[in-house]
C-alpha cells in the first residue's frame, strides 16, 4: 500500500537524521580549533594533519567566515560550550575572554616551558597579554599579522611614469615612504580611460574592515582612540579630523566598486589590474605571488606602511593568537597545551612558516630563510615592530559599531564632514565607555 | 480509490470492537500538536524575548539578567537615529511595495488572457521569488559593480570611470536595494493579481461590452474593484516582509554606506549580534517593530473588509 | 471574486458579445502584449542568466572589464566550489608540474598555482539543506493538514482566535524569536542539529499550511463524508478515503511554498547551527576561495542550490497558482 512506503520512507529519513545525530565523542582522539575562514586555516589544517602523523591525535580545524567568527565564537562562550577545544582568536577579543573567564589562563604554562620567550615581545603583548603589562598570558602568538602594501613595480618603473612623476612631483616615483608621498602617487597613477585608479583602501562595513584601514592613517596622525584617561577631544581632535579628511581623500583614488570592500576586495582589484597599490593584511598576500591566482605576479612589488605628517609610523594590527577555552574537560585542557607545546617548537614553526603561516617566533623571523623566502617577509618582520591595536577591552565590539557607521557614512556615503563624524564617534565611545565604567563621565 | 480498501461497508461488529473515537477528541488530537509546537517554538521564544525588553541582558556576557524597567523603551523613543531608521523603513516599503504593485498588476493584465507560450513565460517570471534573498543579494552586489558588474552596461552606462557606483552612494543604495526588491517580489504580485483576475466572473464583461462600455470604465468598474482584495493582501504580505527586510539588505550593502540603508530590521540584527549583543535592547526594538506591524496590518485588513463589503 | 458569488449565473455565449474580438486594432494589442511580456521575462531572467555564465568563468573572466558575455568557458568554478586548495609557492609548483599522475581536476587546480587538499563541505551542506528541507515540509504539512481539517470540519471554540494567532506567528521578526531560541537549542542541546533546524521550519511553515490547506478543505463538499460516515465509516476512515484524495492538489501547492521557503531561509539557519548542520544558504556567500573573491565558485554554489528550485517551480507550476488562489482569498 502506497501509505507503507511513506512511513518506511519516513523512517529511513529520521534513521538518517539520527545517524547524523550521533557524533563520536569518546577519549582525546581529537582536538577541534576554531578560526575564521581564510588560507591561514588552511595552513594550520595542515600542520594539524602533521601533529596526526606523529602522535595520532586528530586536529580539526573548523572555519567560520570572519562576518560571523565573533558572534559564533561570543555565543560559544555565553553558554560555556564545550565545541571547541582551542579558538585562534582576534586580537581585539582577549579582554573580553580573560575578563568573563572563557580563556584558560595559560601563564604557568608558557613560562615553565619557556614558550613565552621564543615569539616577539610585541606579539606577546598583543596577542597573548592582559591586560596590559600584567604578565598574565592567555593566548600563544600564532598568526602575526598586520596591515602592509601591494604595488605594481611596472607602473612605479616605468621610464614614462617616472619622469612625468619627478617633473610633476618634484621627487622620484618610489615606493612611498610618507602618506604625502602615497597620496601624490595614488593621484598620479589614477588613469580612468586606462581603467587604473591610484589606491585600494578598506572600506567595509560589517565587523572591522573600515576602522583597521582608518587606523593606518589615524594613528600615524598622531591621534588615538583614548588618551591620558580622555575620549572626548581625543577621538575627536584636530589630527583625527583631518587624519580622516586625508583618508577619504585617499577613497578618490580607489577603484569603482569597492565601497564596502574588504581584504578579499582589495586583492580582487589588484589581480584585476585596477589598482596601483593596495592596502591589505600581509595574510593575503600569498595569493598576489602565485602567477596562476595574479596575473600580475611578476611585477608585484611590497612596502610597509608609510609615515605620517610628524614622522609618526604606525599599522593596524591583525593576527591572532591560540587559546584554550577553559569550559572543556581537564583532559581536554592538558591535550590542547600539548599541542601548544608542539607547535611552539621551533621546527614546527618553521613548518608553519613555509607553509604560509605568520610565525611569531624571534629565531625563525630573524632567519634569513625567513626574510628572504617571500617577496613580503621583510615588509613584515618590519612591520611588526610598529603595530598599534583598536581597543581590546570586553566593549570593543560596541566602541566598534558607531566607528564603522560614522567613518563608512563620511568616507563612502559622503554624509556630513570628518569633524562631525569624528565628534558622532566620540560622543559614542564616551557614553560607551563610561556605561562600562571604563573612564568617568 | 475505494477498490484498494478491504470492504467499504464496515461489518457490524467492528464499531464494537474499535471504541469509536469521538469528534471532539479527534478534533484536539488533531489540533494539539500543532497548537503546542507553535506555542513551544514561537510563543515561549516571544515571551521570553518580552522580558529581555525590559533588562539589560546581553546574550555574551555572562551576567543573569538585570531589571532595568522601561529603559530600554525610552531609550529608542528618544534615540533620533532609530526614528530616522524607522522613516528610512517606511520610505523603502512605500516605494518598493507601490512599484511591485504596479508592475506586478501590470504583468497580471497582460498575462491574463492566455496566448501560445503564456503558461511558460508566467513560470519563468515566476522564478526570481523562489530565489534565495541571500544568492540574489550576492549575486545583484556582482552585477552592481561599477567595473565588471553588468548593470551599468546594461542601461548603457558604459564607462567604469563615470558610471554611479549604485551600492557605495547614500543616494543611490537605497534605489539599488529597491530595484532588487523590486525585481524579486514583483512576481508574486503579479502571482496573486494572476488568481484574482482569473476569479473575475466572465458574464460581468459580457454584460459590460453590452452596454457598450469603453475598456477604460471596464477596467475601472469592475477589474480593479474585483482584484483590490487579493491586490491588497499582497500589499498587505509585502508591508509586512519590507519591515522585516534583512538577509537581502544584509547581502547588499550591510546597511550601509553609513546607515543610508539600515532598515529596521538590519539595526535590530545590528543590536542584538555583530559584537554588540545588546540582547535586552534589541528585544526592546524588536517589540516596537511588532507593534507597528500588527497595528500596520489591522488597519489593512479594516480596509480590505471595507472593500469586499463595498 | 469568484467566492462571493458563488451561484453567478454563467451563461454558455456561443457568440463573441464583445465586439472588438476581431479587429485589426485587438490583433495589434495583443501583440504588444506579448512582446512586452517576452521582454519582461528576459529582463527577469537577466541575473540568473548571468550567474549561470559567470559559474562557467575562469577567474580573470569573471572580473574582466567590461564585462564578458563571450568566453572561453571552464569547470574553474566547479573545482572551486568543491574542493579545498591551499596555495603553492613557485618553487612547488614547479615539482608539481613535474609529475605525471595528476587528474584533470589537479591540472586546473595546479593551473592556479594551487594544490586541492581535499573535498570542501559544500556537498554536505547541500545534503544538510535536501534533509532539513524535505523532513520538515513532510511535517509541516501533515500536522497542517490535521489541523486545517479539523478547523474546516469541528467546531471548535474560539477558532477563529486560534486562527488569528497561529497566522500572526509568521509576522514576527525572526531576529526577536532567534536569541530567546538560541538560548533554549543550547539548554535542549539541539543546537546545530538537524532536528533543531527541522523543528524550527516545520513550526515556521505550519502557520502558513494550516491557513492554505483549510482554504482547500472548505472546498471540499462536506456530504461526501457524512454519507461516508452514515455508512459506517468512521471519521479517521473517512479523512483517510475521502478528505485525503480530494485535498491532493491542496497538498501539492503547500508543499511547493513550505519547501521553498524551507530551502532558502538563512537567518535562522545562521544562528542555530554550525558545523554539522548548517545548510547552504548560509555557507554560499563564505565560499571565499583563495586570496580573493572567487565569482565563479559562488555563481557555481548558487547555481547547485537553485536548480533544484527551479525544477520544482517548474514540475509543479500549475499548483502555485491554485495554492495562491485558495489560500488567500480565504483570508
Amino acid at each position: 500500500m502506497k501509505q507503507t512506503r511513506v512511513f518506511t520512507l519516513l523512517a529511513i529519513l529520521c534513521l538518517l537524521v539520527s545517524v547524523n545525530l550521533v557524533g563520536a565523542q569518546d577519549g582525546i582522539t581529537e582536538l577541534t580549533i576554531l578560526w575564521a575562514e581564510w588560507d591561514p586555516a588552511n595552513y594550520l589544517q595542515q600542520i594539524g594533519n602533521e601533529y596526526e602523523a606523529e602522535t595520532g591525535i586528530k586536529v580539526n580545524v573548523i572555519q567560520e567566515p570572519w562576518g560571523s567568527f565573533y558572534d559564533r565564537m561570543a555565543v560559544e562562550w555565553a553558554a560555556q560550550g564545550d565545541a571547541y577545544d582551542m579558538v585562534v582568536g582576534d586580537s581585539q577579543w582577549i579582554g573580553q575572554a580573560v575578563e568573563q573567564g572563557h580563556y584558560l589562563d595559560l601563564t604557568d604554562f608558557m613560562v615553565s616551558n619557556g614558550i613565552d620567550k621564543t615569539v616577539t615581545p610585541a606579539t606577546l603583548q598583543y596577542y597573548g597579554e592582559y591586560p596590559a603589562g600584567s604578565g598574565k598570558y592567555y593566548a600563544y602568538p600564532t598568526e602575526g599579522d598586520a596591515v602592509g602594501w601591494a604595488y605594481r613595480k611596472d607602473l612605479f618603473e616605468d621610464p614614462q611614469n617616472m619622469a612625468d612623476f619627478e617633473a610633476k612631483y618634484g621627487y622620484p616615483l618610489a615606493p612611498p615612504e610618507t602618506w604625502a608621498q602615497l597620496r601624490d602617487i595614488a593621484e598620479f597613477l589614477t588613469r580612468p580611460d586606462e581603467g587604473i585608479y591610484g589606491v585600494g583602501v578598506y572600506t567595509q562595513k560589517d565587523y572591522d574592515g573600515m576602522v583597521m584601514g582608518f587606523q593606518n592613517v589615524f594613528f600615524s596622525w598622531g591621534a588615538d582612540w583614548f588618551r591620558d584617561g580622555q575620549v572626548l577631544g581625543v577621538v575627536n581632535s584636530p589630527e583625527a579630523v583631518e587624519a580622516l579628511e586625508f583618508y577619504k581623500g585617499l577613497y578618490q583614488f580607489a577603484p569603482p566598486g569597492t565601497g564596502n570592500a574588504f581584504f578579499a576586495e582589495m586583492n580582487d582589484v589588484f589581480i584585476s589590474g585596477q589598482a596601483a597599490m593596495i592596502m591589505n593584511y600581509f595574510a593575503f598576500f600569498p595569493a598576489l605571488i602565485n602567477p596562476g591566482v595574479n596575473p600580475y605576479a611578476e611585477v608585484t612589488g611590497f612596502f610597509p606602511g608609510p609615515k605620517g605628517p610628524n614622522g609618526d609610523q604606525f599599522v593596524s594590527l591583525g593576527g591572532q593568537g591560540l587559546s584554550v577555552i577553559s569550559y572543556i574537560s581537564p583532559e581536554r585542557q592538558e591535550a590542547s597545551k600539548e599541542f601548544i607545546k608542539w607547535f611552539a617548537q621551533e621546527e614546527v614553526q618553521k613548518r608553519w612558516a613555509a607553509v604560509g603561516g605568520y610565525t611569531c617566533n624571534i629565531n625563525v623571523l630573524e632567519s634569513e630563510e625567513f626574510l628572504t623566502n617571500t617577496p613580503y617577509n621583510a615588509a613584515f618582520a618590519d612591520s611588526m615592530t610598529f603595530v598599534k591595536d583598536f581597543w581590546n577591552i570586553p566593549q570593543f565590539g560596541e566602541l566598534l559599531e558607531p566607528a564603522q557607521t560614522y567613518l563608512t557614512g563620511y568616507v563612502v556615503g559622503g554624509e556630513g564632514t570628518a569633524q562631525e563624524a569624528m565628534d558622532n564617534i566620540a560622543e559614542a565611545h564616551q557614553e560607551i565607555l563610561v556605561d562600562a565604567g571604563v573612564i568617568d563621565g | 480509490m475505494l477498490k484498494n480498501q478491504a470492504a467499504p461497508y464496515p461489518t457490524s461488529s467492528q464499531p464494537q470492537r474499535r471504541r469509536q473515537i469521538s469528534d471532539r477528541t479527534l478534533s484536539q488530537l488533531f489540533i494539539w500538536p500543532t497548537l503546542i509546537l507553535l506555542i513551544a517554538i514561537n510563543i515561549v521564544p516571544l515571551f521570553y524575548s518580552l522580558f529581555l525588553s525590559f533588562t539589560n541582558f546581553s546574550a555574551i556576557a555572562n551576567k543573569p539578567a538585570e531589571f532595568v524597567g522601561f529603559a530600554n523603551f525610552t531609550r529608542i523613543f528618544n534615540d533620533e537615529d532609530i526614528w530616522g531608521y524607522f522613516a528610512l523603513t517606511g520610505r523603502y516599503a512605500l516605494i518598493s511595495v507601490g512599484l511591485q504593485t504596479v508592475i506586478g498588476f501590470g504583468l497580471a493584465l497582460l498575462l491574463r488572457k492566455k496566448f501560445r507560450g503564456s503558461g511558460i513565460l508566467t513560470t519563468l517570471i515566476l522564478i526570481p521569488m523562489m530565489l534565495s534573498p541571500v544568492v540574489v543579494g550576492l549575486f545583484w552586489k556582482l552585477m552592481f559593480n561599477p567595473s565588471y558588474g553588468i548593470f551599468n552596461y546594461l542601461i548603457g552606462l558604459t564607462n567604469p570611470a563615470t558610471a554611479p557606483d549604485w551600492l557605495a552612494n547614500s543616494q543611490t543604495a537605497l534605489w539599488a536595494v529597491i530595484i532588487v526588491d523590486v525585481w524579486m517580489w514583483s512576481p508574486f504580485v503579479m502571482l496573486l493579481c494572476l488568481s484574482g483576475l482569473s476569479a473575475i466572473p466572465d458574464y460581468l464583461y459580457e454584460a459590460a461590452a453590452i452596454d457598450r462600455a469603453s475598456p477604460w470604465f471596464q477596467f475601472w468598474r469592475i477589474t480593479l474593484p474585483q482584484v483590490a482584495p487579493l491586490l491588497l493582501i499582497a500589499v498587505l504580505f509585502r508591508t509586512i516582509e519590507a519591515f522585516k527586510a534583512f538577509d537581502l539588505v544584509m547581502g547588499l550593502t550591510g546597511g550601509g554606506p553609513g546607515d543610508a540603508t539600515q532598515m529596521i530590521s538590519v539595526e535590530i540584527y545590528s543590536q542584538a549580534f555583530l559584537g554588540q549583543f545588546r540582547t535586552g535592547r534589541a528585544s526592546a526594538l524588536a517589540y516596537v517593530v511588532l507593534v507597528i506591524i500588527i497595528a500596520v496590518s489591522n488597519v489593512y485588513i479594516r480596509t480590505l473588509n471595507k472593500v469586499r463589503e463595498g | 471574486m469568484a467566492a462571493q458569488s458563488p451561484a453567478a449565473p454563467r451563461l454558455p455565449v456561443n457568440f463573441s458579445t464583445r465586439v472588438d474580438e476581431v479587429s485589426s486594432r485587438a490583433r495589434l494589442a495583443r501583440f504588444i502584449r506579448v512582446v512586452v511580456v517576452i521582454a519582461v521575462a528576459i529582463i527577469m531572467l537577466i541575473p540568473v542568466t548571468w550567474m549561470t555564465l559567470t559559474a562557467f568563468k575562469s577567474r580573470p573572466d569573471a572580473v574582466a572589464v567590461p564585462p564578458k558575455i563571450f568566453f572561453q568557458p571552464t569547470l574553474e568554478g566547479f573545482v572551486s566550489l568543491l574542493t579545498d586548495r591551499r596555495q603553492l609557492t613557485t618553487e612547488q609548483i614547479a615539482e608539481e608540474q613535474k609529475r605525471t599522475d595528476l587528474t584533470w581536476i589537479d591540472q586546473l587546480a595546479l593551473s592556479r598555482g594551487q594544490v586541492i587538499t581535499g573535498p570542501s563541505d559544500y556537498p554536505q551542506r547541500l545534503l544538510n539543506s535536501i534533509i532539513v528541507a524535505g523532513v520538515s515540509t513532510v511535517f509541516s504539512v501533515g500536522l497542517g493538514l490535521l489541523s486545517a481539517y479539523s478547523f474546516s470540519r469541528f467546531s471548535i471554540a474560539g477558532a477563529g482566535d486560534l486562527l488569528f494567532f497561529i497566522l500572526s506567528t509568521r509576522m514576527l521578526p525572526p531576529v526577536v524569536v532567534t536569541i530567546p531560541l538560541f538560548l533554549m537549542y543550547r539548554a535542549l542541546g539541539i543546537y546545530d542539529t538537524h532536528f533543531g533546524l527541522i523543528l524550527l521550519y516545520t513550526v515556521f511553515n505550519l502557520s502558513f499550511s494550516v491557513w492554505l490547506l483549510k482554504g482547500f478543505i472548505d472546498e471540499i463538499p462536506r456530504e461526501y463524508e457524512e454519507a461516508a460516515l452514515v455508512d459506517g465509516y468512521t471519521r479517521l476512515q473517512a479523512f483517510r478515503k475521502i478528505v485525503l484524495p480530494q485535498s491532493l492538489t491542496g497538498i501539492a501547492a503547500t508543499t511547493v511554498f513550505c519547501l521553498i521557503f524551507a530551502w532558502n531561509e538563512y537567518a535562522f539557519a545562521l544562528m542555530l547551527s554550525a558545523d554539522r548542520a548548517r545548510t547552504a544558504p548560509p555557507s554560499i556567500p563564505s565560499v571565499l576561495g583563495t586570496g580573493g573573491i572567487e565569482s565563479a565558485a559562488i555563481a557555481a554554489g548558487s547555481l547547485g542550490f537553485l536548480i533544484p528550485v527551479v525544477i520544482v517551480t517548474f514540475a509543479l507550476r500549475k499548483y502555485l497558482l491554485r495554492g495562491v488562489t485558495f489560500g488567500a482569498i480565504r483570508q
